[in-house]
């Protein structure tokens, strides 16, 4: 059973504007993304009979997410199942996990997925590092920023595969002209390598331009089963595969002496799951394009030796030989990414997902993948704990 | 009998001269400061590296407490994986308190009552900002093991001579300076007349003679009348031109400074409010008491006072805007987990063997269940690391190291000692580094002791 195709389709597509949205509340987001979704599936919200909401980090953003009452209040949809995901940074992905799930047991027959963070209404002094310093495990890894933990990644992947720090730089650079394209971006600023390396350092070797920026926004999609397709008022992209894998702890990767810190053992995970549901055997050949999770430049690098896209150890011909920008073999992040996206942390997920669903449905504008028929969308949270892959089709 | 069985001192790497606190005035002392993740209870830790843990009694000195209403020896035991039933006592008050505690472990060896007693003095006293060049000072702790089993050199004698008039005290938080010239007629001078008089002390007998007393030229007559040589005799106090007065530790550490010299029977009178005498002889010449080598000559200096007065800022984060951060601390969580926060006690798998910092129901690699309790090492070689910029601290970036542990098991911890970046302190992957154990970030409520990293 679990190795099957999934048969659910998305059939309604919600994304906000990400950034720092001064003007607008957790509750003005939800409502926001939740209505383009109802709306693109020409559904009522009364239609929907099931939500999950993804938020990662109530603490850090205004205390909303805590549990699915989050995503019906703003909504006034009451008397229908709804639960609150939370799974670092695949929270998202997670939400949709979820929502499939309920849909293949027949819980409900019209779910809602739906992921908002609210992080900029606090001082950036006031965020995710102070979370952890002041509330974490008071002896373990104290020093480290989640920067810092993908910085460890990187000095070991330069020290071993010969990676350059201009390699990874490269992908910020290709990523922030992507952003360039897609008008619902946090930052849309082309930027080159010497810009990459000269500002100011975050985690030895990443610096701010190497590190994604904290967000707001939402993204929503409603799913149904493929049976339940109507095509004369759908447009809609088929979930072939979700793999979703806890493959390290919080601590263990600082404490275990078998970890590498040379790829992540959770994407591989969750792609082979993934892959295996969507029958996809050589993803270079056959997938279209991907989002991957750049929270840092060099999660993107490494990512692609762990989705099957090259060998251990050569992500860095990809980036050099531009086989992953617009236009090239596999194009990566066309959305600009989370390094231009910025990174509303339960939100995340859901977007990727929208916007992979757009280029199969050829509506992506300017940064359209041409004649893309399969995408994935993958996330990884934690120090490279949890990673989740969505394999999309535009054909059942 | 008793005797000095083992000792160790812990100095701070960090020195600040006189000359960078007060350009104009000349002087040229020095003093070892802790730095910002020291304090009395990492030196004594320090200290205690290499001295026996095998001991039924543990006593602190210090005029410098961490804490109060909490005996430091009590704490300290426990850090050391003593038994909770240990006989475990604070001296304090003055700064004869290290003398103290060694001349109560004395007698109580002799007594036969005790076997081993741990004897440690700690002293962290940081003078009143723009303060520093009147007063003496200068971080250390010593270690010593007082056993009944034959050491490094016997403790012959030991006498203690109280005296009511003190020169030079604090009450009520402020200093109230006595009359000094007491000093001619009472206090050291008295009690050094007294020893001379009571101890059958006989200069012949004595190779070197140690002083440690602010009034210790008003000794000099005294000692000459007794027949002391004072040129071949007296033992210049080389301890306060590196390391500073070092309060509390002072007698002891030169005491160990005597037996270092190899010059033979050694009498210290340590004062402060009454004078400790202690005598010892040396019966057995211990080939690795090297002179100089008990104390960590490789210093940095601190070469302006805006850098001293940082490291001083205990608690108080200058780093990216972040002003403090109190970070979470439990009191439950340390007590609970310090077999391995403390004693670095592991899991090694029973079949595949490998270990793990911490526990979990089966092993990540070979999925067996069973485990072995597996002491680690403080010693390793570098993974990876990192330097964090943005992560609140006092000195900006903290350097995160990942440390495979030699003879298995990994870390991963902060660096320390590190304020002044160097190609000598920078740490690479392949390094060889070495576990201390230092403060954290500081909680106000509570410190929070674990292990951090230096280069080797």
């Amino acid at each position: 059973m679990k190795d099957k195709k999934r048969n659910i389709a998305i059939i309604g597509l919600g994304v906000t504007k990400f950034g720092e949205l001064f003007d607008q509340s957790y509750d003005d987001l939800v409502r926001d993304a939740a209505t383009q979704a109802v709306t693109d599936a020409g559904i009522e919200l009364d239609d929907v009979q099931g939500a999950w909401l993804s938020t990662a980090f109530p603490e850090i953003g205004v205390f909303k997410g805590r549990s699915g009452m989050d995503l019906v209040e703003p909504l006034n949809l009451y008397g229908i199942p709804v639960t609150r995901v939370s799974n670092f940074c695949a929270s998202g992905a997670d939400a949709i996990r979820n929502a499939a799930n309920a849909l293949a047991a027949g819980e409900c027959d019209v779910a809602m997925a739906l992921g908002v963070e609210k992080l900029r209404d606090r001082s950036p002094q006031d965020s995710i590092v102070k979370m952890m310093v002041e509330l974490s495990h008071p002896y373990y890894q104290k020093g480290f920023t989640a920067a810092g933990t993908f910085a460890i990644y990187a000095k070991r992947i330069m020290h071993e595969y010969g990676l350059t720090r201009e390699d990874i730089a490269n992908i910020s650079v290709k990523n922030h002209f992507h952003g360039t394209l897609n008008e619902k971006a946090h930052h849309r600023i082309a930027c080159s390598i010497d810009q990459v390396l000269g500002s100011p350092m975050v985690a030895d070797p990443l610096t701010v331009m190497d590190s994604c920026p904290t967000t707001d926004g939402a993204a929503c999609v409603i799913m149904v089963r493929a049976e339940d397709v109507d095509k004369t008022k759908h447009n809609p992209i088929y979930v072939d595969g979700i793999g979703l894998s806890v493959s390290t702890g919080w601590d263990l990767p600082f404490f275990d002496p078998k970890h590498d810190f040379l790829s992540f053992q959770a994407t591989k995970d969750a792609a082979a799951m993934a892959y295996k549901q969507a029958g996809i055997t050589k993803p270079i050949d056959e997938i279209d394009l991907v989002e991957v999770h750049d929270c840092f430049s060099i999660v993107e690098l490494l990512t692609y030796e762990d989705l099957g896209l090259c060998k251990q150890g050569e992500a860095k011909d990809m980036i050099r030989g531009n086989a992953t920008q617009l236009g090239g073999e596999i194009p990566v992040n066309v959305s600009g990414g989370l390094l231009s996206c910025g990174h509303p942390v339960g939100a995340t997920g859901v977007r990727m997902v929208v916007e992979v669903a757009n280029h199969l449905r050829g509506d992506a504008g300017e940064r359209q993948v041409k004649g893309a028929k399969r995408g994935i969308s993958h996330n990884i949270g934690g120090p490279g704990a949890i990673a989740s892959v969505i394999v999309l089709n535009n054909e059942n | 009998m008793s005797y000095i069985k083992e000792y160790g001192i812990a100095v701070p790497e960090f020195r600040i001269s006189d000359k960078t606190l007060h350009p104009r005035l000349g002087r040229k002392g020095q003093h070892a400061v802790c730095y910002t993740d020291q304090d009395i209870i990492t030196l004594a830790f320090e200290a205690c590296q290499n001295v026996s843990k095998d001991v039924d009694a543990v006593f602190f000195a210090t005029t410098t407490p961490a804490f109060k209403n909490r005996y430091h020896a009590s704490y300290f035991a426990d850090l050391l994986g003593l038994d909770q039933g240990i006989l475990a006592m604070d001296f304090g008050t003055s700064v004869r308190a290290g003398s103290d505690a060694l001349l109560m472990a004395d007698k109580l060896v002799k007594s036969g009552e005790y076997k081993n007693i741990l004897v440690i003095a700690s002293e962290v006293y940081y003078p009143e900002i723009g303060k520093e060049i009147r007063a003496a000072f200068g971080h250390a702790a010593v270690a010593m093991i007082i056993s009944a089993d034959a050491g490094i050199a016997e403790i012959t004698n030991t006498k203690s001579y109280s005296s009511a008039l003190a020169e030079d005290f604090d009450y009520k938080g402020e200093n109230v300076q006595y009359d000094a010239r007491f000093a001619r007629t009472d206090g050291f001078k008295k009690n050094l007349g007294l020893a001379l008089k009571e101890s059958n002390i006989n200069a012949s007998e004595i190779n070197q003679v140690i002083l440690h007393s602010p009034y210790a030229k008003i000794a000099f007559g005294q000692l000459k009348k007794a027949g002391f040589d004072l040129e071949t005799q007296l033992m210049k106090d080389t301890v306060a031109a590196e390391v500073g007065n070092t309060g509390a530790c002072h007698g002891l550490f030169l005491l160990i400074n005597a037996l270092e010299s190899h010059k033979g029977d050694t009498i210290l009178f340590d004062y402060l409010n009454g004078t400790n005498v202690i005598q010892i002889s040396k019966n057995d010449c211990h080939p690795e008491l090297v002179e100089g080598q008990s104390f960590n000559l490789q210093s940095t200096n601190i070469e302006n006072y805006q850098d001293y007065l940082q490291l001083r800022k205990q608690g108080k984060f200058t780093g990216r805007g972040y002003e403090s951060i109190e970070m979470f601390s439990s009191e439950m969580i340390s007590e609970r987990e310090k077999d391995g926060l403390i004693y670095l006690r592991g899991y090694e798998c029973a079949k595949c063997g490998t270990v793990y910092y911490m526990n979990a129901a089966r092993c990540n690699a070979c999925h067996h269940k069973e485990f072995k309790q597996k002491q680690l090492q403080k010693t390793g070689t570098v993974y990876a690391v990192t330097s964090e910029h943005y992560f609140p601290n006092s000195f900006a970036p903290t350097n995160m190291v990942v440390i495979d542990l030699d003879g298995g098991g990994r870390m991963t911890v902060q660096q320390t000692d590190d304020m002044f970046p160097t190609e000598e302190n920078t740490i690479k992957i392949g390094d060889k580094v070495e576990l201390v154990f230092r403060k954290m970030m500081e909680n106000d409520k509570k410190p929070n002791y674990f292990w951090k990293c230096i280069k080797k």
